[in-house]
């Protein structure tokens, strides 16, 4: 696709996304708040992946984030606006700390780690009943913005491009050589003087603290958040299944992977309610059978296919 | 000037002792050969000297700097650079792109400043086309891209681990070539790993030999290969009668 047109592209997008509200019903908004919310998660996961290490604890980070916001209201009385940035410093710091001990880990054990980092502060803040509300959860006096369904959609839409913001800036600067050089070859990529732990540390910790910031943004839409909710397994399944589908390394797979399976799936869900899950299942695993490099790839293939056949 | 410098340096991997107690020094604007039969431990010393591995015992100085314990990229900051024997393109970056990560990390530089300079490398190395994938690239074209990532590091010494093997005579000959013009405009310390006798012949000053992980020998080419010593360990009874 030429320049031009794919810059045309965006900017029509971008004109809909923002103006959605103004010919949208509340339901079709709906739908579009749940796919830009998992959109953000997926390219936050894909940020991460651009380094090689595979994250099984979105839903862990997100929560965390949730629980950082409703409680900031509850028990400090911060204002709802300003919980959602403190959600995001919140699992940034987490980050921080636990990525100082498991970002030496690789591969599988570092995927496993992070799965069982979600599970660990689900059972913590199931646990600590005084502060956290404990199973039953804790309930907000009100949803942010009066529960507007326009501004709350431009909310999410805000995550989304603070998401896509930090995804172009990975793309763009000398992060994407030191994550591009460091998952394809460490021993190389160390001998061109990048610092490993370092350059992990930063994508970690900026995914999570953007995940930790969609947490709250979700949390303060909803109004309430209990363990099973916040730290749903769907957060962390959902997001991968996109940027899956989509095409990893980039922004704009994950993008157009949310797209197309977010509408699926509430497509899906009118058709064959409660089936729409085993649909779902089944598209991602025909998905990495046959294009493991999702759609974007499968297209970038063919057209190099193209390019070949018309050289010889 | 020493540039580099070890002492008694050891590595031992459980019971086996791949580098036992080496002393070495190189100076700047020397090519040193690195020689020894298969398993003498060459490419664990080299792996030692540039921060890959850790030594069990012995010191590592640069520029009468202790390095012993630098990790890998901060050696490469200060300047010492290598290549590997078995080669390590970053395939999702481009040939361009793969030799400027050395200018952007271990320089320190901007992407355009580095991109600038990688440019630079390149021409010089005689690469072209710079924005094909590394998996388009034949081996001479690898083996400068390899070459020319480790200058970008813009080293003071550095290590070539058996950079000529899978070439053809014509493409020895030129990249023969190449080494010797960019260490003498750069006055680098170059270590050269390398089976083959005449490219040690031809582009190094001095050579030392590893054998077991033990250095027994030291000096000219011509000097080290009548050392019996050395006949016996390493070129064994064809060189005898040669």
């Amino acid at each position: 696709m030429n320049r031009n047109l794919s810059r045309a592209l965006a900017a029509l997008a971008l004109a809909v996304a923002v103006a959605l509200p103004a010919f949208a019903g509340a339901y079709p908004l709906q739908v579009a708040r749940n796919i830009i919310m998992y959109m953000a998660l997926a390219v936050t996961w894909d940020m991460l992946l651009r380094s090689g290490q595979i994250s099984f604890g979105i839903a862990g980070l997100f929560g965390l984030g949730a629980y950082a916001s409703v409680l900031g209201v509850l028990r400090a009385g911060m204002p709802g606006w300003l919980s959602i940035p403190f959600a995001a410093v919140f699992s940034g710091l987490v980050a921080l700390l636990i990525g100082f001990l498991i970002l030496r880990l690789r591969a599988m054990y570092f995927s496993i780690v992070t799965l069982a980092l979600a599970e660990i502060f689900r059972i913590v803040i199931h646990n600590l009943h005084d502060f956290t509300g404990g199973p039953e959860g804790v309930v907000l006096q009100g949803v942010i913005f009066g529960g507007d369904a326009g501004k709350l959609y431009w909310l999410a839409l805000a995550g989304l491009a603070v998401a896509l913001g930090a995804s172009w800036w990975f793309e763009n600067s000398r992060v994407h050589y030191a994550l591009t050089a460091i998952r394809n070859n460490e021993t190389s990529a160390k001998s061109s003087g990048v610092n490993i732990f370092r350059w992990l540390l930063v994508a970690f910790v900026v995914t999570s603290s953007i995940q930790g910031l969609l947490g709250g943004i979700y949390v303060q839409s909803y109004g309430f958040a209990t363990p099973e909710s916040v730290f749903d397994a769907n957060f962390t399944l959902l997001p991968l299944a996109m940027a899956l589908l989509g095409g990893v390394h980039s922004t704009v797979g994950p993008v157009l992977g949310a797209v197309l399976l977010g509408l699926a799936a509430e497509w899906l869900k009118l058709k064959i309610p409660y089936g729409h899950l085993v649909v779902y299942g089944v598209i991602i695993i025909i998905v990495i059978l046959f294009m493991p490099q999702g759609l974007l790839g499968q297209a970038r293939a063919m057209r190099r296919s193209a390019d070949k056949r018309r050289k010889a | 000037m020493t540039k580099l410098r070890t002492e008694g340096l050891t590595k031992r991997f459980m019971g086996l002792v791949a580098v036992n107690d080496v002393s070495f020094s190189m100076e700047e604007g020397e090519i040193l050969g690195i020689i020894g039969p298969n398993g003498a431990g060459k490419t664990t010393f080299i792996n030692l000297v540039s921060g890959i591995a850790m030594p069990s015992a012995g010191r590592i100085e640069y520029k009468g700097r202790d390095i012993t314990y630098a990790p890998a990229h901060e050696r490469a900051r200060m300047g010492i650079a290598r290549t590997y024997q078995l080669i390590h393109p970053l395939e999702n970056l481009t040939l361009l792109e793969n030799v400027m990560v050395g200018s952007i990390f271990a320089r320190g530089n901007g992407l355009k400043e580095a991109r600038r300079k990688a440019e630079a490398l390149c021409l010089e190395l005689g690469l072209a086309d710079l924005e094909r994938e590394t998996t388009r690239l034949t081996i001479l074209e690898i083996k400068k891209m390899e070459i020319a990532r480790a200058l970008a590091n813009e080293p003071e010494v550095l290590f070539l681990d058996e950079v000529m093997a899978g070439l053809n005579a014509d493409e020895t000959k030129d990249l023969i070539a190449t080494v010797r013009r960019v260490a003498k405009e750069r006055r680098l310390a170059v270590g050269v790993v390398e089976h083959v006798m005449g490219v040690i012949r031809e582009l190094t000053h001095r050579v030392i030999v590893l054998e077991a992980g033990e250095l027994i020998a030291s000096g000219p080419y011509e000097e080290v290969s009548k050392n019996p010593r050395v006949v016996e360990a390493y070129l064994g009874g064809a060189a005898v009668h040669a």
